[in-house]
């Protein structure tokens, strides 16, 4: 029997000494530091790779890749999609992990080694899951975008999730906060630059050129991004902020004045919780702001994971309301007149030769959103400290106030992009629709164009898509206007729904802001083909 | 030369052997034995598909079959009864993609996506037919088996497929193993061995890659083909 045990101790010993060889195999590094625009976990997580056929192939199967597809051209470079995550700081400067996309070309000649890289701001999304790197989602319609239209032409796209969303735990988006966002947006930069040479696709690298585009929300991120750069030295070779929401006060003050805006009721929320978060005097309480019917647990509400249908049909959020219906009463100790006037400009409007007046009526109503003490505060602060573009255009370039102090109107005032000394030193492409019902393209897109219009000719171009064709853009203002017609006879058709012509051009309408986003990503692309090396 | 063909021209050999010696049969019984030979092992794999973030539905693995060195250490106990601890050499087991012929423009499908190395040892207890006097003797057996895995390795081709350089580990597993063979006794202390054994191994892989992890349950039902030659002392 000791002869059994000293054997089996041998072989034992064998099996031990052998099972203890470890394992051969190591994934990414975790980063030790969490410095701003620090690569978490390096290198990046490769979630697809696509070749140029197979990408095509994948779009082509559904009908909304198809038409993308017809718009943005077959792809020439096949995509490896890489999910990077990375260290940045919230409003507050809180360090928070963050996440996004690092779009590779790959394929021959153009498609790799040194590529630009095209930095971009995705537009509001209310998924708090949202990641723009995960082309497999069906749902992310906007990571497909950027892929077809830059990323399978030649671009390394660079495009972050924003804090708020996805892993970061950050609890709130720092939403519209320029100093935030542009701050997000350069650590992002940092971490795929550090990224790219060690990924799966290291054969394609960066060649230094920087181009910087976004929409809508993103349209208001890439227009600070491109100032912040452009503040550190580092301007980008050109940039194309589209739709986006850049004179913020005044913006606000035309949806306070009335003007309410298709998604008003979502971009509230956001914009309060985002401020809150930054300065910290927004409010007491919720309820200073938000009606009972909707102020407990409004700060938290969005970015959700729960749909927004799901939202508006538990009652937590209006669809459209977001002012009372019943017309505040504003009285000025001593002032009649303006009273007068400021209660007639808060009134529900009603104005039959305005055809946006019935989009912005759906902006009251009861239960409604945002108290109308509130609403009075904030008309008061506009009365006393008016902008320079809204209500009414004042003659010269149209500053915003020198010194609001409502607390919501200041904030506004301090993201406002017209706000601090600076002009855009790289060519820069302003793309829009000028029947925008979402972000109104006068107010933010032309404000910023007058703004700016003693610069050298050529710096700042100004494309409306929905303008009649004319100029370098002609194709893509054909385009659009032509998809327009083609969507607004569908909805009258059977297929599309058998809708009355009032009711296809509202649906229309519903779907304005959304349907300029591709024509206005190809303008943008147009645009930077004139300055991209490679 | 493939696995079988390999495992024909052992036995062949080993066959050949037995005619050309002579058997020298008589009743002495030594308590210990050494066995060397070659062990072809079928696997016969049921995984899961795998599953985690990013892995379109049908993806699976499979498992090649394999040759390696066996090694046993055999004690007698009673009259027929013996035990028998046999390990084999650890062999470098490499595993194929299963499933959709690529993952994105990534080949998958008969793609060698990871290498492992494993150690198994298996205790039988095994009762011997007939004599030891005998010139054959069949025997069967039950025991235990211990599979461990390391040298784990995410293959170039598995690191493209997965997304990344990617960590892998697969569990330890303990599970019923069962033997049935033939000894063919030249004399009391040299004998030739033909077996056939069962086990049951599972295991749950899990594979890491920048954070992002995958799972399989994997059930093997590993199949040894055993031809070995052994010295009792």
């Amino acid at each position: 029997m000791t002869k059994f045990l000293k054997s089996t101790g041998v072989v034992l010993a064998l099996v031990l000494a052998t099972a203890c060889g470890g394992s051969g195999s190591t994934t990414s590094q975790v980063s030790n530091s969490t410095a701003p625009g620090t690569l978490a976990l390096d290198p990046p997580f490769r979630i697809a790779s696509l070749d140029a056929a197979t990408f095509e192939a994948e779009l082509g199967a559904t009908t909304t890749g198809a038409q993308l597809l017809q718009l943005t051209g077959a792809p020439a470079c096949g995509v490896d999609f890489y999910y990077v995550k990375f260290w940045t700081v919230g409003g507050a400067n809180e360090a928070t992990e963050s996440s996004g996309a690092l779009m590779v070309p790959t394929g021959g000649t153009g498609c790799s080694g040194p590529r630009p890289i095209l930095l971009y701001a995705h537009g509001t999304n209310t998924n708090q899951a949202l990641n723009i790197a995960d082309i497999t989602d069906p749902t992310n319609t906007e990571g497909a975008l950027i892929a077809a239209t830059f990323a399978a032409q030649g671009y390394i796209v660079v495009a972050p999730n924003y804090a708020g969303y996805d892993i970061s735990t950050l609890g709130y988006h720092p939403f519209l906060n320029a100093a935030q966002q542009s701050g997000e947006m350069i650590n992002m930069l940092a971490a795929a630059r550090t990224a790219l040479p060690k990924t799966l696709t290291s054969a394609t690298s960066d060649n230094g050129q920087l181009f910087v585009t976004g929409y809508s929300e993103g349209g208001h991120v890439a227009m600070a991004t491109q100032r912040a750069l452009q503040a550190a030295g580092a301007p980008p070779t050109a940039a194309a902020p589209m739709s986006g929401p850049y004179a913020l006060e005044a913006f606000g003050d035309a949806i306070f004045f009335g003007n309410v805006n298709l998604g008003s009721t979502v971009f509230g929320p956001l914009l309060t919780a985002s401020y809150q978060h930054a300065y910290g005097n927004i409010y007491a309480s919720p309820a200073d702001v938000y009606s009972p019917t909707y102020a407990t647990g409004i700060e938290t509400l969005l970015p959700s994971t729960t749909p927004l249908a799901t939202l508006f049909s538990e009652g937590l959020l209006p669809q459209s309301a977001a002012f009372n219906s019943t017309t505040p009463i504003v009285t000025i100790p001593g002032q009649p007149v303006l009273s007068a006037q400021l209660t007639a400009a808060l009134a529900v409007p009603s104005d039959p030769a305005n055809p946006l007046t019935p989009l912005f009526a759906a902006g009251f109503g009861s239960p409604y959103l945002i108290n109308n003490d509130y609403r009075v505060s904030y008309a008061l602060d506009a009365a006393s400290n008016p902008d320079g573009a809204v209500p009414t255009p004042a003659a010269g370039v149209p500053l915003a106030a020198a010194a609001p102090t409502q607390a919501l109107r200041l904030a506004l005032y301090t993201n406002d992009l017209r706000h601090g000394a600076w002009a855009p030193a790289s060519p820069t492409l302003l793309c829009g629709g000028d029947q925008d019902p979402t972000v109104f393209f006068s107010v933010n897109t032309l404000t910023m164009a007058e703004f700016w219009s003693a610069l050298p000719a050529g710096l700042v171009t100004v494309l409306d898509v929905n303008a009649a064709p004319s100029g370098p853009f002609a194709a893509i203002q054909t385009g659009f206007i032509g998809s327009q017609l083609q969507l607004l006879a569908f909805y009258q058709t059977a297929a599309g729904g058998g809708l009355s012509l009032a009711a296809a051009e509202q649906k229309l309408v519903l779907g304005y802001h959304t349907a300029v986003a591709p024509f206005c990503a190809v303008a943008a692309r147009s645009f930077f083909s004139q300055f991209a090396g490679g | 030369m493939n696995t079988n063909n390999r495992a024909l021209i052992a036995t062949a050999a080993v066959v050949a052997w037995s005619w050309a010696v002579p058997a020298v049969a008589d009743d002495t019984v030594y308590n210990n034995s050494f066995r060397l030979g070659s062990e072809t092992v079928f696997y016969h794999t049921k995984a899961d598909d795998l599953s985690g973030p990013y892995v379109p539905a049908g993806v699976n693995i499979n498992p090649k079959d394999l040759e390696t060195l066996y090694i046993a250490y055999v004690r007698h106990i009673w009259s027929g009864f013996e035990a028998e601890l046999a390990i084999g050499y650890p062999p470098l087991a490499k595993v194929e993609g299963k499933g959709p012929a690529t993952l994105g423009s990534v080949p998958y499908n008969g793609e060698v996506i990871s290498t492992a190395r494993w150690i198994s040892p298996t205790l039988f207890l095994e009762y011997k037919f007939l004599s030891e006097s005998s010139l054959f003797q069949p025997y069967i057996g039950v025991g235990v088996n211990y599979t461990t895995f390391y040298d784990r390795t995410s293959t170039a081709q598995g690191n493209a497929a997965s997304g990344g350089p990617t960590k892998l580990s697969l569990t330890s597993s303990v599970g019923p193993a069962y033997t049935a063979g033939l000894s063919f006794n030249f004399s009391s202390r040299w004998h030739l061995y033909a077996s056939y054994s069962i086990a049951r191994v599972d295991t749950d892989l899990r594979a890491d890659t920048a954070g992002v992890i995958r799972t399989t349950h994997i059930r093997f039902g590993p199949q040894a083909l055993v031809v070995s030659g052994g010295y009792s002392f």
